[in-house]
């Protein structure tokens, strides 16, 4: 098992965003985090990459207790992640923000530069690696950042709404990406809202609902489950009335 | 880096200055202006590249200036020997300060960073050791030339470069290497260099001590040279506020940008405390504020982006 969380609580004063939730991920598989919005899925996924600790529950990574580690230790172990909102480095260029990746395994510059050259011919980003960072778009930042994390040499690849906000042209380029990864023998969790997303890419889904996995199992059979049915019919069913 | 012709030309142009020009006053200019751009270089390293902006840096400043007077005053040494006592002691400073201020961030850093400079300055002009309120005299005749008081700018103009040539020296090769890509992605945002595996508490300190030492340097120069210093001229906010402005204005996390920014501050400043007389603080002080007011409004990247711009114009965009 590469990923084990098991019984993950992350309370915010008296309010549990996450609620006793478990994930296990194997080596090599797509698994899709889903769930109408607010259900925790990004609080969770933040627990699972160190950005946030958990307020009860363990995390194992390839049989390592990493529940309290730092990011950055998460870095060195093999996770990489990207954010809801890309946070790209605005002053530098594409191929120097993916060198800042590479310098986990290259302390040396040649080497750096060497593997993130590769990694930017790799996500289709070669043509973009002197302009600075500032000049891309929504689509070009969501790849650069997941350019970025590729370059620290990851086992396990967590992308948080990494197709959110592009047009269906560009998330069939990102869906392409996103497999070419997982050939590449990197396993991913993806945290999605859009289903579509999710049945085209995941092997297994999880989905949440106010902080707890309601269904878990292959994406085809997850949303003609019931319980996941009432969630997001309920959330739509809730935005109407407003 | 496409610029070296440039860069040699320059220098070279401020090796031959004092040559050039046999006024005292102007040649005076010279040596200040690399002074002020060794101390603001020296903050570069953490204020510009880590984006960590401190407004305390005259602590440092002021330890290095002290330590030069002290070896002289308590052990009789050429104030020279001071600078390894000065930069030891502000890298101990730098350490115990920096990690907890370093768990403030933006403008809350700065503010402790102020708090605790002015905390020093105020130890100082009550510790009788180092001259409380009256502060520290140096060698009023040379006994030798190691106590390197002399009459003529020339020799410190030398120095100065000299000084400044290893700083930027070390200073470009750290922007190449590892460190310089973590520090500018701690600057572009902590959250994001975390998740690369970047050790951002561990980068900020290494910072802070590389910058503390080499502005401790300066002020150990700074005491060297005008041999009198008191609380407020080593450790006044004015100090700290001074070396951000030159960085500001020539170009915060640039290499040379505090060199241009001191080309540009330190004759303006010299000149307009000749014409209005006195320490001249006051005129200072509004010459500071405007320049404030119009880096931030217009260009926030200083005159080195604004440079680069007009030579980059036509060529940078990008598809």
């Amino acid at each position: 098992m590469l990923l084990e969380a098991s019984a993950i609580v992350k309370a915010f004063g008296a309010f549990r965003a996450v609620d006793g939730a478990d994930l296990t991920v194997r080596e090599g598989e797509i698994v899709g985090l889903i769930g109408p919005n607010g259900a925790g899925k990004s609080t969770f996924f933040n627990c699972l990459a160190g950005d946030a600790q958990p307020t009860a529950g363990t995390i194992r990574f390839q049989g390592q207790d990493v529940t309290n580690a730092t990011p950055e230790a998460h870095a060195r172990l093999g996770m990489a992640r990207t954010f809801q909102v890309p946070v790209t480095f605005e002053d530098m260029t594409v191929l120097q923000n993916v060198m800042v990746g590479a310098f986990l395994r290259h302390p040396h510059r040649t080497g750096a530069r060497r593997k993130a050259l590769e990694v930017l011919a790799f996500t289709g980003l070669s043509g973009m690696a002197d302009s600075p960072a500032r000049s891309l778009g929504t689509p070009g930042r969501k790849r650069l950042e997941i350019a970025r994390a590729l370059a620290t040499e990851p086992r396990l690849l967590l992308l948080d709404e990494a197709l959110a906000g592009l047009t269906p042209a560009e998330v069939r380029l990102a869906i392409e990406l996103v497999r070419r990864i997982k050939n590449s023998g990197i396993t991913i969790v993806i945290v999605e809202h859009i289903m579509e997303v999710i049945l085209s890419l995941a092997e297994r889904a999880i989905v949440f609902h106010q902080g707890k996995v309601i269904a878990a199992g292959p994406p085809r059979q997850v949303v003609d489950d019931p319980a996941v049915v009432a969630a997001y019919l309920g959330h739509h069913m809730k935005r109407v009335r407003m | 880096m496409r610029h070296w012709p440039l860069v040699l030309i320059g220098f070279l142009a401020i090796a031959a200055w004092p040559l050039a020009v046999q006024d005292v006053f102007l040649q005076r200019i010279g040596a200040l202006v690399l002074l002020a751009a060794i101390s603001a270089s020296a903050w570069n390293l953490l204020g510009g590249y880590a984006g960590q902006v401190s407004v305390g840096h005259a602590v440092y400043f002021g330890t290095g200036a002290y330590a030069s007077l002290v070896v002289y005053t308590q052990l009789g040494w050429p104030p020279i020997a001071g600078v390894p006592l000065g930069m030891l002691v502000s890298m101990a400073i730098a350490a115990l300060v920096g990690t907890p201020t370093f768990r403030l961030r933006g403008h809350y850093f700065s503010m402790a960073t102020i708090a605790a400079a002015e905390l020093f300055r105020i130890l100082a002009a009550n510790w009788p050791l180092l001259g409380a309120a009256v502060g520290l005299m140096g060698p009023p005749v040379p006994r030798t030339v190691w106590d390197l008081s002399f009459i003529s700018p020339l020799p410190y103009h030398y120095l100065f470069l000299a000084v400044l040539t290893v700083l930027l020296a070390a200073t470009w090769q750290m922007q190449r290497s590892r460190m310089g890509y973590y520090l500018a992605a701690i600057r572009g945002g902590d959250r994001a260099a975390r998740s690369l595996g970047v050790p951002v508490l561990r980068y900020k300190v290494y910072a802070l001590l590389l910058s503390a030492a080499f502005t401790s340097v300066a002020g150990s120069l700074y005491a060297v040279m005008v041999g009198f210093i008191d609380p407020d001229s080593a450790l006044g906010i004015l100090i700290s506020v001074k070396m951000v402005i030159v960085a500001a204005l020539g170009g915060a996390g640039s290499l040379f940008g505090p060199l241009v920014g001191a080309i540009i501050l330190i004759p303006l400043e010299e000149t307009t405390n000749a014409m209005f007389g006195g320490g001249g603080t006051g005129i200072t002080f509004i010459v500071y504020g405007a320049i404030i007011l119009l880096i931030a409004r217009f260009q926030p990247g200083g005159v080195a982006a604004l440079l680069e711009s007009l030579t980059n114009r036509g060529s940078r965009r990008a598809p």
